[in-house]
């Protein structure tokens, strides 16, 4: 495994599907002027009108843009845990902290606003954030920080004291977080924090689920894509050991991951199946060049 | 040029002249100024007459409130002047003596329209919010039945007689000195088409600059003040009568009265004594003191004179010498099965949606139950029937998912032209295309982007879908389809100049009749043409498109229809180009396949795009025609819909047809010439004119594509026959190749490598 997470979303499926869905549910919504099903208050939605379904929803949706780019840049970086877990681990821990941080947060509240007096915690976070912040645990947890390094600061006062500030390769991702949440005020603060708590007994055990719990269907949806490209793989890389590659999904998906970092030849090329073996001149151009030549011509 | 200080001083003072606007409230010379001061005196006098008023006295020195029914009666000729001799002007009653109405319109309205003596003791609930656009039809009770009670123009209204006259005239002026107008001071159909837009005035800005805008209404639980636009017609539209008027609304009751304002009328100071036609005199007294307050504050918040612009002047004088003046009664439906708080929260949730439980769907329209127009100084009453029409938010949002539908259906329209595209990827199957089936198709698209794009500026409302509408359409229009008509015309391009007849033969011209060969222009100039083409055609037609709504309704329906029907035959060229082409029967192509020239014979066009492409096409003809509540207000013809549907089923099947039987199948034999072929045997003689010395030997000849040799059929030479005449490709212009190579070449070019004579496709 190398050490630098290949650059593009080849063969992460899942991180694709939730930056695409991230981006494009806000949008879609907004259109049809459907974005007020992603807003979630215990009063009134909850305690008067019992809309209980918005506590389904409103993770999938963002209610403002910077949240849609904050969080789109924060799964993009969060490939690294899809790289880790392959993708089939990944989508189901998704789907368990969905759950968990849904549940959680909602009994959480229901209990704060009815049997704390003096607290009353109305507004829920809008968007993927506790889902966000429950999987930051298992970034910080599983990948390895692959370097650091130290930033000198003069301070105003004291020039002579040098203020030192070390920073690894995930200050980003730290940084976005840290964004993300204060986006939107203190329950973002407070709920992400609860939800990185939830990570955090998931991946100990208090939490369970992290190793039973199993979407239907996943597991053959993801294979036939992992099957259809082993051929790519196959063709383009021939260099991998054959008697390893099937041994494990995980082993699988990293090396496939790995396989347009060592040649640079777009995947799409190597797919010419054998029964397609007539004189044709005219390379297979895919949908996405066609689109593309539009534009460029 | 060089400019010098006394040019820059010319471009300057030009400039002014360009920039430089009146200000504020428009006045631009001491005319203006002055006109502008009489009508503020004006105002502000009748301002304080009607401050004075109360529910038991009368009008004293209103523009247009001088006269009553009664006064008519007793002089016809009787001067609009104040005060009357003889007339009393410290009481008032509900009658025609102290009225604009007579004593019939009256009793009809207490009794037929606002149900006085029925409705007074009912505790109905009636909408707050009734903005929205009501539809219905209108009844003519009389237009000559009534006296015309006189209503004269200031005479300081009308523009200067020369440039030297600083002050307006003094004085009125009567109808029966107006420049000839008096066709438009009647309703003469019996029965047609009303639209009345009832919006909320509910916050004004009080200064002439600025955009703030203050609430004024005290009594918004009770009162309303409304703008309504409202325009009726005969059915053939011959007639139309248009009217932008206020109104007050009783949300009690259920009552509307609106006025229209004109220089001959000013209407505002009427509306308490006109509300407020109850029998008993506690209701009449409490609903004048309201509607009047009402005004009051309207009036203070606005700062009324202030906010005058000279375009109001202006406006005000085009409509009274334009337009019969209106007095609108109209009943609103109770809605009582909403309490007041539901109707409360129904509101917010129309207002701002949240998702409150309010059950939108379940929404019934604003009716109005019964209405009366009345037209004092043209006599003329109407009556209102079945108009109604759903609240404006909820309207929007129909129309932003039929929308969002058509963005969809485009959508499906985008992905089978790739599909297209991609099935046609040689020059050779894109040279069996139609140019102008895809041109019409792309005419379509484009002004539908463009409309959509117009729109899109105009309603606010909407810009979000009806922008991602016009980008979508133009993508597919200005993007995918004009690429696919660059290709499909740049392929050919080497048949211009040639007669259908030749192309029927398939270029079967020999080398002995050499024509000019045409050059063939790159695509760079063909784009350049096309996109031209495209944009002049796209304004052209959005132009027309645009002020097609304006013409009489016989001219619009013939050009709607006609143009619909033509736009819709864009399967007539591909048929044409099929047959011109000779395109062959399937079971024939399917032999030719074991030929080894696969690919070649297709049919141009995928069936999944011409079925897909019909479909989305048709669908929002029929959305249009058969829907009756379509967003386009269109009118229903089913008869039409029908037709058009078969007619493309015609098309579709014709298509469907040459696919079986071949091109040709619907042309007498007689007329369909021999089409070229390739593949045929050479005679000695050719092979001692073209062949190498050291080759004819062995009977053959060299390729000029791959240097190899090719044995050839020499009719003359029976040692010959052994070889498969399909292994090798004759030109009409006499070259030879392998089968093979001039194939491959020809998906890329249908022009002889060697001498650039064009080729028939094979």
């Amino acid at each position: 495994m190398s050490m630098e997470t290949p650059v593009g979303l080849f063969q992460y499926p899942v991180t694709k599907l939730c930056m695409v869905s991230c981006a494009v549910v806000p949008l879609v919504a907004s259109v049809a002027g459907w974005k007020y099903h992603f807003l979630l208050q215990f009063d009134p939605f909850l305690s008067l009108h019992h809309q209980y379904y918005r506590l389904l929803l409103f993770q999938i949706g963002c209610l403002n843009e910077s949240d849609v780019a904050l969080m789109v840049l924060i799964w993009y970086h969060f490939r690294q845990i899809e790289r880790v877990f392959g993708s089939l681990k990944y989508i189901n821990l998704i789907s368990l902290v969905f759950v968990y941080t849904t549940v959680l947060l909602a009994v959480l509240n229901t209990v704060m606003n009815y049997v704390l007096p003096g607290w009353f915690w109305n507004r829920y976070p809008t968007g993927a954030l506790p889902i966000l912040l429950a999987l930051f645990h298992f970034y910080k947890e599983y990948t390895p920080k692959i370097y650091e390094f130290e930033v000198f600061l003069a301070p105003f006062i004291r020039p002579k004291d040098k203020l030192v500030i070390k920073l690894s390769d995930q200050f980003l991702v730290n940084a976005l977080i840290a964004l993300a949440m204060l986006n939107q005020g203190a329950i973002g603060v407070a709920t992400g924090f609860i939800s990185w708590m939830i990570g955090v007994f998931i991946d100990n055990g208090i939490l369970v689920g992290l190793s039973t719990w199993k979407l239907p269907l996943m597991a053959r949806l993801l294979s036939t894509r992992a099957r259809t490209s082993i051929n790519a793989a196959d063709q383009t890389t021939s260099a991998i050991d054959t008697p390893q590659r099937v041994r494990t999904q995980d082993i699988l998906q990293d090396t496939q991951a790995a396989a347009p970092a060592r040649n640079d030849t777009p995947s799409t090329a190597g797919i010419t199946t054998p029964e397609d073996s007539e004189p044709n001149d005219e390379p297979v151009r895919p949908l996405r060049t066609q689109f593309l030549d539009t534009f460029r011509r | 040029m060089e400019i010098d200080g006394n040019t820059l001083l010319f471009i300057i003072i030009v400039f002014y002249i360009f920039f430089s606007s009146p200000g504020g409230d428009g006045v631009s010379s001491t005319f203006e100024f002055n006109q502008m001061k009489i009508l503020k005196e004006t105002l502000d006098l009748e301002y304080q007459l009607f401050n004075n008023m109360t529910y038991d006295s009368n009008f004293k020195n209103i523009t247009g409130l001088k006269l009553s029914y009664q006064d008519i009666l007793d002089n016809p000729d009787q001067n609009a002047t104040f005060p009357l001799p003889n007339k009393n002007y410290n009481s008032w009653n509900v009658g025609q003596s102290h009225m604009l109405l007579p004593d019939k319109v009256i009793n009809y309205i207490q009794d037929e329209v606002w149900n006085i003596s029925e409705l007074e003791n009912k505790n109905n609930v009636f909408p707050f919010n009734i903005s929205s656009s009501l539809r219905g039809t209108t009844d003519l009770i009389s237009n000559h039945k009534y006296e015309k009670i006189r209503m004269p123009i200031p005479n300081f209204y009308k523009t200067p007689s020369g440039f030297s006259v600083d002050q307006p005239e003094l004085g009125d002026d009567y109808s029966a000195e107006w420049p000839g107008s008096s066709e438009v001071h009647n309703v003469t159909f019996q029965r047609g088409d009303i639209n009345i837009k009832v919006t909320h005035i509910n916050r004004v800005s009080n200064d002439l600059g600025s955009s703030k805008k203050y609430s004024f209404n005290s009594q918004d639980d009770k009162w309303k003040f409304l703008e309504l636009q409202i325009t009726f017609n005969d059915d053939a539209e011959k007639e139309k009568h248009s009217l932008t008027t206020f109104g007050v609304y009783d949300i009690q009751r259920g009552r509307i009265l609106s006025l229209s304002d004109s220089a001959k009328f000013h209407s505002l100071f009427a509306f308490p004594h006109y509300m407020s036609l109850d029998q008993d005199e506690n209701l009449r007294k409490e609903s004048f003191e309201q509607s009047k307050k009402l005004i009051t504050e309207y009036w203070d918040t606005s700062k009324y004179i202030d906010t005058l612009r000279i375009g109001d002047l202006s406006a005000a004088y085009h409509n009274a010498q334009e337009k019969c003046e209106y007095a609108i009664f109209l009943q609103i439906d109770p809605w009582n099965q909403y309490t007041k708080d539901q109707l409360k929260m129904i509101d917010d949730e129309l207002n701002w949606p949240l998702g409150r439980p309010a059950n939108l769907s379940d929404l019934p329209p604003i009716s109005i139950s019964s209405g009366l127009f009345f037209s004092p100084d043209c006599g003329v009453s109407l009556k209102l029937d079945n108009v109604r029409g759903p609240r404006y938010e909820l309207q929007t949002k129909k129309v932003r998912y039929h929308l969002l539908c058509g963005v969809i259906l485009i959508m499906c329209q985008i992905y089978l032209l790739l599909c297209q595209m991609k099935h046609t990827n040689t020059p050779s199957s894109v040279n069996k295309i139609s140019f102008y089936s895809f041109r019409m198709i792309n005419l379509v698209d484009g002004i539908l982007a463009m409309v959509y794009f117009i729109a899109s500026s105009i309603v606010a409302e909407l810009y979000l879908p009806l922008v991602i509408s016009a980008f979508c359409s133009f993508i597919l229009a200005s993007l995918f389809e004009t690429r696919y008509l660059i290709a499909v015309y740049a392929s050919q391009a080497n048949e211009e100049g040639i007669s259908i007849r030749t192309l029927f033969e398939g270029n079967t011209e020999g080398p002995e009749r050499q024509r000019v060969i045409p050059e063939v222009p790159d695509e760079a100039a063909i784009s350049g043409g096309i996109y031209g083409r495209f944009f002049f055609f796209l304004v052209t037609f959005s132009f027309l498109a645009i002020s097609a709504p304006a013409w009489p309704r016989n001219v619009r329906l013939f050009v709607e229809y006609t143009g619909l029907f033509i736009l819709n035959s864009y399967w007539v060229p591909q048929i044409l180009r099929n047959a011109v082409k000779g395109i062959p029967a399937r079971n024939i192509r399917r032999r030719n396949e074991n030929a080894r020239n696969r690919g070649q014979t297709k049919l141009p066009l995928l069936w999944k795009f011409v079925v897909g492409t019909t479909i989305i096409r048709v669908l929002p003809v029929i959305y249009i025609f058969t829907y009756p509540s379509n967003i386009f207000k269109h009118h229903k013809n089913v008869k039409f819909v029908v037709l058009l549907s078969l007619w493309l089923l015609f098309q579709v099947s014709i298509l469907y047809s040459q696919d079986i039987l071949g091109a040709r199948w619907f042309l007498p034999q007689h007329t369909i010439p021999e089409g070229y072929s390739y593949f045929k045997s050479v005679t000695s003689q050719y092979l001692a004119e073209h062949g190498d010395e050291s080759l004819v030997e062995t009977n053959s000849v060299d390729c000029s594509i791959c240097m190899s040799g090719i044995p050839l059929y020499v009719d003359d030479k029976p040692e010959t026959h052994k070889v498969d005449q399909y292994s090798y490709m004759v030109t009409p212009c006499n070259h030879i190749f392998h089968t093979e190579c001039l194939e491959n070449w020809m998906s890329y070019k249908l022009q002889c490598p060697v001498c650039r004579t064009p080729l028939p496709p094979v």
